[in-house]
This record gives C-alpha cells, sequence and structure tokens, in this order.
C-alpha cells in the first residue's frame, strides 16, 4: 500500500569516498538547511489536507511548507521554450493537436551540462527567434482566421464585441487580466486592422491583427513573475503567477480557465488551493507530456537512438533497437506514473515493461506471442528490476560488441545519485588485450591499477555502479558468460557513505531504493526541473523532504504536489539574480 | 579558378538590388581601408586532424599538411587533405603552429570547442562536459561592432542536436553566455531574408505597427527599476531583435537556388555525415549570400557537437559510413580510450578531413560566385577560415591548430603560401585578433588587441599580412 504524505525528513547521510561528490553537508549548512530534523511543519502522517494549520507558517506563504525552504534567485521573465510555445497556442485557440509552427524557431542554447530544455536564464530572444516568431504569429493568425475559421468562432465568445474579445482572449493569452491601459492599445490597433489584410476585413481583421500582436507580445512570449512585495523573508507570488508556474510545470503550457478563475479569486494564495489544482491538473492527460520530458531528460532517452551492436556477434538485434527501446521507456513511464499512480521506487523496481515482438526475445520472452505493437509484459524477476534493467539504459551504455561499464556506471553516478565525478586524465592507458579474459576483467586491468590516476575514481565509484550489469550484453539481453567465462557481477557500493556487497545488478537496485543519495537525486532533478535552472544551495531543505517522501514510497505524483504547494515554489526570492 | 557562374543579388519581385555599403572598395592595404566592409566566415571541426603522429596504430604518415612551406601548388598539396582545395590555391593562406592556450576546461574538446573563437580559459575551471567559455567569441564581436544596426551575426549548427558539451558550443555573447544556433539552414536563410518577397506590400506596414506596439510593451518592462541585470540583458537583446521588414529583403536567393537550398538541409539534425555535410553547404549558401549583401559581417558555422561523437561520416574506401568521427579521432570504438583499436583509423580520420576540405572548398566556390558591386568576387573582399578544435587526432593537442584561410580580407592577407609561425607559444589569441583587424576591428584606431584573455600575448600576426 503507497505510504502517505509524510512532512518529516529523512536523515541524510552523504559521506564522500574521496571521488564521490553528492549532495553534502556543507551544500546543507550554506543553504540554511536543516541538520535533518524536521522542525518544520512536522505532519501527521495523514494527509489530509489541514496541514496541521499556523505551525511555522510566515506572512504571504502559508502553511504547508517548511519556513526554512526558501527560493533562490531566478529570472524574473521565464521565456516560453519552444514546446510550451506550442502547447499553449494549442490550448489558445482549443485546438486538438499544435500547429508545428515552431519547427523554424532556431533551438536554444544547452548551457553548463544543465539538461533540461527550460533553462530560464538561458533562454532568450535575438533576432534569429524574433523572426521565427513573427512568421509563427502571422501562420497562426493565418490559420485561425482564413484557413480555419471555425476556430475563430471558437475563440470569439461575443461575436462582434472587440473589447469583449481583447479581454477575454489576452487573459488567456498573458495568463492574467488585461490592464485598461492594455486593452486601449489593442483597441487603437484593431481600427486599423482592415487596414492591413488584403483578404481579412472588419471584425476578422481585428481579431487577426489582436491575435498576431499578442503572439508576439512580450507578455505572452514571457512568463513574467512582476510580484514585489516581500512578507516572511520571501516575495510570495500573485494567483495569476502561481497559476503560471503550476501550468508550465505540470502541463507545459498555458492554465486553463479553471486555473485562471481560481486565481481570480484568490484561491492560490493558500496550500489547499494549490493542492486541489495540482490533483486536478495531475488526472489530466497533459500532465503526462512534462512527466514525459522530464524522464527523458534525466534519463538520456535521446541517446538511446546510439544503440549499435555488432550484426556480427548479434545477428538477431532489431535495427531500430534503440527507438524500440524509446518506446518502452515511454509507456513504462507513463504507466507506472500515471496508470498506477506509481514511485519512484517502482520506477526502479518493477518487473514490468512493454515489449513488441521485435523486443521480447532480448527478455527471454517468446517473440512468437507478440506482434508490432507494444504490449505490458512481465519480465523474469529473477534477471530484472526496473528502468536500469530496461532496454534503453543498457543499450545506449554499451559498445558494439561488449557492454560498458564505465559509462554505464558514470551516468548511474552522475544522473541517478547526482554524484560529481572529475574528468578523466589527458593520457588514458591503453585498454589491455580482452583475449582470455572478460570484459570486467579489462576495465580493471585497466582502470584500476594500485597507484593509478585511475584508480581513485573507477576503483570505488565508476566501476561498482556499473559491473553489477555485466549479465546484460550490448543489446541488453540477459547473459551467463563473457568470453566463454562465468559472468561476475558483484562490487561493494558505496551509499551514504557506507560500503554496501551487491551480488548483481537487482541487489544493487534493493540497495538504491532505500538510499537517501538515490532519492534525493530524484528530487533534486524534479527541482531542477521545476525551476528552470541548476540546483542553488538553497533548495537542499525542499530537496531533503521530498526525497523523504520519495523514500517512503510516496507515488511521484503526490510528491509534485508536495513540491508544488512548498514554500518556494510559491514565491520568490527577495534577491534578485545577478 | 573555378567561377561556372554568378549570383545576382535580386531584391523584392526579383529585381536587382544596389548594395551600398558595398559600393566603394577599393585597392586595400595593411588595413581594412574607409569605406571597405569585408567579413570574415569561421568553418570549425572538431577533433583535430590526421596529422604526422606515433599513435597506437602506428607511426601514422602525414596526411592533412601541405608537403612543405611556402608556394601552394598542386604538387605540395596533393595527397594530403588540403589538396581538395587546389584549385584555389592561390587564393589560400594555410597557417602552421598555431596554438592554443592549454587551459584546464577538464576536458579536451571543451578546451579547443569553447577557446576556439574566444581565446579565453573556462568559465568555471575543469567542469568538463559542463564547461562555458569565459568571454565574446569574434565573430559575436565582428558582428556586434561592424553589422549594421548591431545585427546578431549568424551563428550556424550542422549536425545532430545534443551531444557532448551541448551541440553547439563555440559563440559567444559573453562569459558563460552561449549563443543559440541556427540549425535548419531553411531556418537560417528565412531569418536573414525576413520575409516572402510575395507578401512584403501587405506585411511591412502591419508588422510596423505590431512592432512599435512590441516596443512599447517592452520599454515598460525596461523601465522597472527592479530589473535585475540578467533579465536587463535579456531583454535588451530582445528589444534590440525586433526589427522592421525594410531592413533585410535585399538578401534572397532565386526560386531555383530556394529549391536547392531546402533539398540540402533534409539532414541538418542527423548522424549521418554525408546529410551533416550537405546541410553545412546548405548554411554556407546562406552564409555567402549574407555576407555578400551585407546582412552580417561574420558567420560561423559549426559541424557536430563538442566531440562530433555521433555523427558518422563517409568511408571513402570503401563506401557507407565509418564508425563515429570521435571514436576515429580516439582511434578506438569508444569516447574514450576503453573501446577496441580501430584498424586504419588514421586513414578514416583522413577521410574526415577530406570531407571537410571538400565542404570548405564549396563554400570558397560560393563566395567566389557573388560578384561584388566594386566589380571583385566576394571571396576577394572577405575571408572564409577552416579551423579545428584540435591539433590532432588521439592527442587532441592544443598545438598546431590547423588554419586554412581563403580570401585575402581585400588584400590584408597573404594568398598562396603555407606559412608556419615563428611564435612558438600561445600565439591563437593573435591569431584571431589577426582576423579581426583583418575584417575592421580596431582597438583606439590601430589593430584589435583587446580581444580575449589579457594574460596571453597580444598584438597581430605580422607575418601573415600580405
Amino acid at each position: 500500500m503507497r505510504g502517505s504524505i509524510l512532512g518529516n525528513l529523512t536523515v541524510a547521510v552523504l559521506l564522500s569516498s574521496g571521488c564521490y561528490g553528492g549532495l553534502t553537508a556543507e551544500d546543507n549548512a550554506a543553504s540554511g538547511g536543516t541538520d535533518g530534523v524536521d522542525d518544520g511543519d512536522g505532519g501527521d502522517g495523514n494527509d489530509d489536507g489541514d496541514d496541521d494549520g499556523d505551525d511555522e507558517a510566515e506572512g504571504g506563504v502559508d502553511e504547508g511548507s517548511n519556513p526554512e525552504e526558501l527560493p533562490a534567485p531566478n529570472t524574473r521573465f521565464y521565456r516560453l521554450t519552444h514546446a510550451q510555445w506550442e502547447n499553449t497556442v494549442r490550448d489558445l485557440l482549443q485546438l486538438t493537436d499544435v500547429t508545428g509552427f515552431s519547427v523554424e524557431f532556431r533551438p536554444d542554447a544547452e548551457e553548463s551540462g544543465y539538461i533540461y530544455a527550460n533553462n530560464a536564464q538561458a533562454t532568450e530572444v535575438d533576432s534569429a527567434l524574433w523572426a521565427g516568431y513573427q512568421r509563427a504569429a502571422t501562420s497562426t493568425a493565418t490559420l485561425a482566421i482564413v484557413t480555419d475559421p471555425s476556430i475563430m468562432d471558437t475563440i470569439v465568445t461575443t461575436p462582434g464585441d472587440p473589447e469583449a474579445f481583447i479581454r477575454d482572449f489576452g487573459r488567456r493569452a498573458f495568463r492574467r487580466s488585461l490592464t485598461d491601459a492594455e486593452v486601449a492599445v489593442y483597441m487603437g490597433a484593431w481600427s486599423d486592422a482592415p487596414s492591413y489584410y488584403t483578404d481579412s476585413v472588419g471584425f476578422e481583421a481585428g481579431v487577426r491583427l489582436t491575435l498576431e500582436s499578442m503572439l508576439q507580445s512580450p507578455m505572452f512570449l514571457y512568463r513574467i513573475e512582476a510580484s514585489e512585495g516581500e512578507a516572511g523573508g520571501v516575495i510570495p507570488l500573485s494567483d495569476y503567477e502561481v497559476a503560471s508556474r503550476l501550468s508550465y510545470f505540470l502541463w507545459d503550457s498555458m492554465p486553463d480557465d479553471e486555473l485562471l478563475d481560481a486565481a481570480a479569486a484568490d484561491m492560490l494564495g493558500e496550500y489547499e488551493g494549490v493542492a486541489e489544482q495540482a490533483a486536478r491538473m495531475l488526472d489530466n492527460p497533459k500532465a503526462a507530456n512534462a512527466v514525459e520530458q522530464f524522464h527523458y531528460a534525466l534519463h538520456n532517452v535521446k541517446h538511446f537512438e546510439s544503440a549499435a551492436p555488432n550484426a556480427a556477434i548479434y545477428p538477431d538485434a532489431p535495427a531500430d533497437l534503440g527507438l524500440l527501446a524509446q518506446e518502452e521507456h515511454s509507456r513504462f513511464v507513463q504507466d507506472v506514473i500515471f496508470e498506477q499512480n506509481g514511485s519512484y521506487i517502482d520506477l526502479l523496481t518493477s518487473n514490468e515493461t512493454f515489449v513488441n515482438a521485435e523486443t521480447a526475445a532480448l527478455y527471454g520472452l517468446d517473440a512468437s506471442n507478440y506482434g508490432p505493437e507494444f504490449e505490458k509484459a512481465t519480465l523474469d524477476a529473477s534477471q530484472r528490476r526496473g528502468i536500469f534493467t530496461q532496454l534503453g539504459f543498457l543499450v545506449s551504455n554499451a559498445t558494439g560488441v561488449q557492454p560498458d561499464p564505465i559509462h554505464r556506471g558514470v551516468f548511474m553516478v552522475k544522473r541517478i545519485a547526482c554524484g560529481q565525478i572529475p574528468a578523466p586524465p589527458d593520457n588514458v592507458p591503453d585498454l589491455p588485450a580482452a583475449e582470455g579474459q572478460t570484459n570486467r576483467e579489462a576495465i580493471v586491468a585497466l582502470t584500476e591499477q594500485p597507484g593509478s590516476d585511475c584508480s581513485g575514481c573507477h576503483s570505488t565509484v565508476i566501476n561498482p555502479w556499473g559491473f553489477p550489469f555485466e549479465n546484460y550484453d550490448s543489446t541488453g539481453a540477459w547473459r551467463d558468460l563473457d568470453n566463454g567465462f562465468t559472468v561476475d557481477p558483484a562490487t561493494n557500493v558505496v551509499l551514504g557513505g557506507v560500503e554496501v556487497p551487491v551480488a548483481n545488478a537487482l541487489e544493487l537496485i534493493d540497495v538504491m531504493v532505500t538510499s537517501d543519495e538515490v532519492h534525493n537525486c530524484y528530487a533534486d532533478n524534479w527541482v531542477q526541473f521545476a525551476n528552470g535552472r541548476p540546483r542553488a544551495a538553497e533548495d537542499g531543505p525542499l530537496i531533503q523532504r521530498l526525497a523523504g517522501l520519495s523514500k517512503e514510497d510516496n507515488s511521484v505524483k503526490d510528491v509534485l504536489i508536495e513540491l508544488v504547494t512548498s514554500r518556494p515554489f510559491r514565491a520568490r526570492s527577495t534577491q534578485e539574480v545577478d | 579558378m573555378k567561377i561556372s557562374r554568378r549570383h545576382v543579388l535580386r531584391g523584392a519581385g526579383g529585381v536587382a538590388v544596389t548594395l551600398p555599403f558595398l559600393e566603394g572598395l577599393a585597392p586595400r592595404e595593411a588595413k581594412a581601408a574607409e569605406g571597405e566592409r569585408p567579413f570574415a566566415i569561421f568553418f570549425r571541426q572538431a577533433n583535430g586532424v590526421a596529422s604526422a603522429q606515433n599513435t597506437e596504430v602506428g607511426n601514422e604518415p602525414e596526411r592533412f599538411w601541405p608537403t612543405q612551406l611556402g608556394a601552394l601548388t598542386e604538387a605540395t598539396m596533393g595527397g594530403r587533405a588540403v589538396g581538395e582545395l587546389v584549385d584555389f590555391a592561390d587564393k589560400l593562406l594555410i597557417v602552421r603552429n598555431c596554438n592554443m592556450n592549454n587551459y584546464d576546461f577538464g576536458d579536451g574538446h571543451a578546451r579547443g570547442a569553447m577557446q576556439g573563437l574566444v581565446a579565453r580559459g573556462a568559465a568555471v575551471a575543469g567542469a568538463g562536459g559542463s564547461s562555458e567559455a569565459s568571454g565574446e567569441s569574434i565573430d559575436h564581436r565582428i558582428g556586434r561592432e561592424l553589422n549594421p544596426d548591431g545585427r546578431d551575426s549568424l551563428f550556424m549548427y550542422a549536425g545532430s542536436s545534443g551531444g557532448w558539451l551541448g551541440g553547439p558550443c563555440i559563440s559567444y555573447r559573453g562569459s558563460a553566455d552561449r549563443r543559440s544556433a541556427l540549425h535548419n539552414p531553411a531556418t537560417s536563410y528565412q531569418t536573414m531574408m525576413g520575409v516572402d518577397a510575395e507578401e512584403f506590400g501587405e506585411l511591412i506596414a502591419r508588422q510596423k505597427s505590431v512592432n512599435d506596439l512590441v516596443r512599447d510593451q517592452m520599454d515598460t518592462l525596461l523601465a522597472s527599476s527592479k530589473l535585475s541585470g540578467l533579465d536587463k540583458t535579456r531583454l535588451e537583446l530582445h528589444r534590440a531583435a525586433i526589427r522592421d521588414l525594410e531592413s533585410s529583403l535585399s538578401c534572397n536567393l532565386e526560386q531555383d537556388a530556394e529549391m536547392e537550398l531546402d533539398g540540402m538541409s533534409a539532414g541538418y539534425d542527423s548522424d549521418d555525415g554525408i546529410q551533416v555535410l550537405n546541410a553545412a553547404r546548405a548554411h554556407m549558401k546562406v552564409a555567402a549570400l549574407a555576407v555578400s549583401c551585407g546582412y552580417t559581417r561574420s558567420v560561423a558555422i559549426q559541424v557536430g557537437s563538442g566531440n562530433d561523437g555521433s555523427t558518422r561520416y563517409e568511408n571513402l574506401g570503401s563506401g557507407g559510413l565509418m564508425e563515429n568521427y570521435h571514436f576515429l579521432s580516439h582511434r578506438r570504438s569508444s569516447h574514450d580510450s576503453s573501446g577496441a583499436v580501430i584498424a586504419n583509423s588514421d586513414v578514416l580520420h583522413s577521410y574526415v578531413d577530406i570531407q571537410f576540405a571538400r565542404a570548405f572548398n564549396f563554400l570558397l566556390e560560393e563566395l567566389d560566385q557573388y560578384l561584388m558591386p566594386n566589380g571583385d568576387s566576394a571571396l576577394n573582399n572577405g575571408v572564409a577560415i577552416w579551423y579545428n578544435d584540435n591539433g590532432n587526432g588521439p592527442g587532441h593537442s592544443p598545438n598546431n591548430i590547423p588554419y586554412v584561410i581563403g580570401g585575402s580580407a581585400c588584400g590584408y592577407f597573404k594568398q598562396g603560401q603555407n606559412v608556419e609561425l615563428s611564435d612558438g607559444g600561445a600565439n591563437h589569441r593573435k591569431m584571431l585578433q589577426t582576423i579581426g583587424t583583418a575584417v575592421g576591428l580596431t582597438t583606439n584606431g590601430g589593430p584589435l588587441d583587446d580581444f580575449g584573455d589579457p594574460g596571453l600575448d597580444g598584438g597581430i600576426l605580422d607575418e601573415l599580412l600580405a
């Protein structure tokens, strides 16, 4: 049975091994975080929404969050990502699908190793993107007014009333009510509209110009947080600003009418109001999009495409193995989080997945039982346990010939345990000949020579996270033998400062499930994704609280509700970002 | 020299347009003279070249550089990757012994890619794949100071998105302020052209109305006293990007050329090296048009991510695609040294070099085909620079970075020569300052001398000047 949401923090003891560098006690202290003891709202073990009332709440941000959880400085101008632009236009025009006009936007830069596409401080509007916005706005207006006039009929709720349209459409486009001055500006432009078009007249021309103009407005292109008033050491966001944070985090799109109405009714300044809306939004299919994006980036699913097992060694491997693995990953994540209301532990441990006729055999299943479409399947529990024993991670961290325990280990340490590994030295020695030994033995010979530059990281950090997966070959299939020798997947992995022996990948995953570091890392990534920025020192207390909830097997959806009802999510820092 | 055809720049409705700022070009002296508007196009390759070296593959012979210093001829270029450029031998300056500084980026690819156009170290030392450069890149500096109305220079990228160092990673507005690249060449073209000429009449008035409204909104936002420095910079960039349409309408291709561009662009996000280099050529077509019609004074074209780690180029010996370029450059089937040795990988690496040389040759041909108002070719008015992040393959050395310069920038650079720089230190900053000076950047009225890391030797490389 799924655990209920508890506010108590888990003591996270994170020790370093000399190479490893995860979330440290220093980080926590620097952030003004806790010492591992939850002195916040406590929680009574029941997620009853009352949140224990008025304990530590301070002005502007109500109960429901630890007052030691503080927002970090960030931009006030969150430019829509290209996906958000598409989703927002879709919802603004009430279309069934995105327009695709953003295909002409130049992509945003990926900076400083931040893995998500929503780096708020790095997204900018240069002349190339501006030109793209111009074209897309023109195309969108043409679509709505000329190509498919039914769209105009849908978005115009009071035909013949320009001001009503400007106020109504503007409220949805700018995600807040327009000021009278803003309405006046758009009304002024409306009267000139017919002179700008050869194929639109009268009211239609006004709607078209308004649409075109608003889609190029900074009020549309940026999610702006203009709130100023300080209370309780933070700047509480307005209800409309909270609504936008919610919708762009959980839906990757604009607020719907219900959310805007809740903002207009001042219902998003309290824990209950936000929690209620978040729960509703997570039940909407649009939430799947954001959750998919998050895990796609975290698990480097794009990299699955690189899978290329050597055809001479693996003649039966599907030619499009990487793409198939991507499909499997997507279906699995959606199923666990939304269909099963599952937890991160479920993602780590489930031995169910989705296969088709091409991938079934790689899991030891009878391919003849499957067709081209993916179906849910239960895998051999003695061989498979969770997402890291599925194809994607395994095949994308393998050479064409052998598993790649070094890159499997690096991925697990950096992405799943949030450890840091220094870059390898410039002059890496050659790999010894593979003949007469296992892949593991060759790697050990290369990287674990006592006293070598490599040994410090490889022997205690990287290799122990990679070797347990030696039972999975370059196609992700199970193997007991390597080069004619018995596979040895046993290692000692350091987690929580304690060296723990693990016999294989399944035992490693069992250790991960109980690891503060692993749950901290998952929570850390969600906080980064929610904020659109890399981790900041201030994030420590919130990360630890969310990690505790994850470790207690709360569902991912419940953890996300705790995130969006937290003090940092509903407020901004009193400090501006440099 | 191949001059098979020459483009005539066309404006709206296909009417030939005047290029005011290109008029009055005159024979130049040692530095940019008044009224001249030379340009620079940077073409970046990753992972070093297949030069002579001793690796685990064995003693690899020279496969890249000319056989000797001095005059570039068919004899000195033949049999080497640069031999693909022999038709332009008299327009080339090939430079040896250009050395980057050995900054601590924690990774040889980051060190080369991010220093390449910046000549500075890392914003945060030792960050490896999370590195950022700590200053403005030369292509951006040229655009910022010399482009009409401060218009952004063009930064283009061909190859699979993402990857090492996040994909596009060579062009910077400032420290840790990486520029976004134009990925689809068709978008590059549209960005420059602005609007379909047939729609021009209707759009111009409407877009001006919209722009005025948006500018007012931007000005209101910018007037806030609460803006952080970061937000102010971002909004100012946005405000400056709002341009009325008439400023860019002189740059468009004829219909058949547009169709050709579309066809070449198809594989811009591919791992297939043939398609990637076709997309690079498409970017080059746009770049040549852009510098010829005065849209920008600089362009940077990057092929592949920080280590070009996913592109598989063509095997010129057997056909088909080779192992990914990064593996080849390491001579092993791994992104480090843990994989198996790839047989003949030095030869395979040279195949990559040859394909980049052919792509660069295409750029030179494009530039040579534009007839400028002074009666000379675009190639003679500017410079196209093919350079690399590293000096060689497995070592990924910061030394002896290949620099192949096509065009003279109106007579500024030597031509038809293979020279070796006499300064054996970290002289890469000087190289970029020399190029900057060639296209018109100055410091206090003299040659550019305030670019890059001030801790490195300043000045320019006089031995490259005509």
